[in-house]
């Protein structure tokens, strides 16, 4: 079977049984096709049998868990079996040499703006701001300063948004917890852009700690971070941006807290949907020259890092080229 | 392609069959499988139910279609699976 992720909402259990796994609740039994499985998102409160646990692992199937507010918080992420000891430690080589982390750096921020000044042309609107940040990129000589580069693109980025949109505000970047709308919808869909990004590194041989652009030490898959950069303009602001101009989302979408707004569990499906429809849209590759998903794109990017990692090919950022 | 598959399989490999399938395809009613399969699943698949049932009493027959959209589905009466991705 063609595999899917599965996004799990409602509250439940996941059991293994005759070789399925199933989602039992009190309104009855949903079966899920072992084989179809990609990768599973559990936002709702999911109790998980060992067994189910044991039969995802040896298919390989990672669960990324989130709480109520759509914050992720971890994954199950079964014992590798793409393992090589080579790409670890040149991975590690990367990390160590400044001038080979300095280049992996400044490659992710690169893509990431790139893709931001597309999102913003895209969408009628100047992105000589966001692009002259690509100077600064050039001339920092430290990772902090890389970040410091990709702070300013994204200032300027974020300045274009409220004229990108209609019928809600954006007004700025706000996180944890979000003030507004926008702000909610963009703080989810990083989320599950972290996770889906986790989800094709587990596919690959890279280790999902070693990173480049954030430090390694963050108790996180910050590999899964920096990658994710370059891909949340296309995968998560054009969603976003969508979403608000044709006004798929409004009224009973939000829940307003006394501290913010997230997404309430209607918008929150809503916003699911729409996430892996986009995750499944294709689009003709320009090199392979057949139509790969964009979750897909994601694993390419990974195995341009291998490759580039263990010395084949320069490694090149993912720039959208429509 | 979308595969749907139908069995008639003597008692004793009927739930055989079903556990089988369960691993590939999403159950319909009773005797009846769907779901979106690749060219080399669909081979695992026929592989798989050969093995199962005895060729010279049951019968099973395999509909590819090129997508779901194809298939003009239907349905009367209650559905009784779901096949959402979003549970």
């Amino acid at each position: 079977m063609r595999k899917r992720n599965f996004y799990i909402v409602s509250d439940g259990k996941l059991r293994r049984k005759e070789n399925t796994i199933y989602f039992e609740n009190a309104e009855g039994k949903r079966p899920i096709p072992i084989n179809s499985i990609y990768s599973i998102y559990a936002l709702g409160s999911l109790t998980i049998t060992s067994q189910a646990l044991n039969y995802l692992a040896r298919e390989g199937i990672c669960v990324h868990f989130f709480n109520r507010y759509g914050y992720y918080t971890g994954s199950f992420y079964p014992r590798e079996s793409l393992i090589s000891g080579d790409v670890v430690v040149k991975q590690a080589e990367h990390y160590l040499d400044r001038e080979k982390r300095l280049y992996l750096a400044k490659a992710f921020v690169e893509g990431s703006i790139m893709n931001m000044a597309r999102v913003l042309r895209r969408n009628g609107e100047d992105d000589t701001g966001v692009i002259s940040a690509l100077q600064g990129l050039e001339n920092s000589e430290s990772v902090e300063e890389v970040m410091g580069a990709e702070a300013t693109a994204r200032t300027e980025y974020y300045s274009k948004f409220d004229s990108m949109l209609s019928g809600m505000k954006f007004e700025k970047r706000s996180r944890q917890p979000p003030e507004n709308e926008v702000n909610a919808m963009i703080s989810f869909g990083n989320s599950l852009l972290y996770s889906a990004v986790l989800t094709e590194i587990y596919h690959t041989q890279l280790h999902p700690a070693v990173s480049y652009l954030h430090e390694p030490s963050e108790r996180r898959f910050s590999l899964s971070l920096d990658l994710a950069e370059i891909f949340k303009p296309l995968l998560v602001d054009r969603l976003v941006i969508s979403l608000v101009n044709k006004k798929m989302v409004g009224e009973g979408d939000f829940d307003e807290d006394f501290k913010g707004v997230l997404l309430s569990e209607k918008g929150r499906k809503k916003f699911l949907k729409a996430f892996n429809e986009r995750l499944e849209r294709t689009v003709k590759h320009r090199t392979l020259g057949r139509n790969v998903s964009y979750q897909r794109l994601i694993r390419l990017e990974c195995y341009k890092l291998v490759k580039h990692i263990l010395g084949v090919e320069k490694y090149r950022p993912f720039v959208m080229w429509w | 392609m979308y595969v749907i598959i139908a069995y008639d399989v003597s008692v004793e490999r009927v739930n055989k069959v079903k556990k089988f399938l369960r691993k590939h395809l999403n159950w319909i009613q009773n005797s009846l499988f769907e779901g979106e399969l690749t060219q080399s699943d669909l081979e695992e698949v026929k592989m798989g139910l050969r093995e199962i049932i005895n060729e010279d009493e049951d019968m099973i027959v395999i509909y590819r279609l090129r997508s779901r959209d194809v298939a003009k589905r239907e349905v009367l009466g209650i559905e009784k699976s779901s096949v959402d991705e979003i549970i």
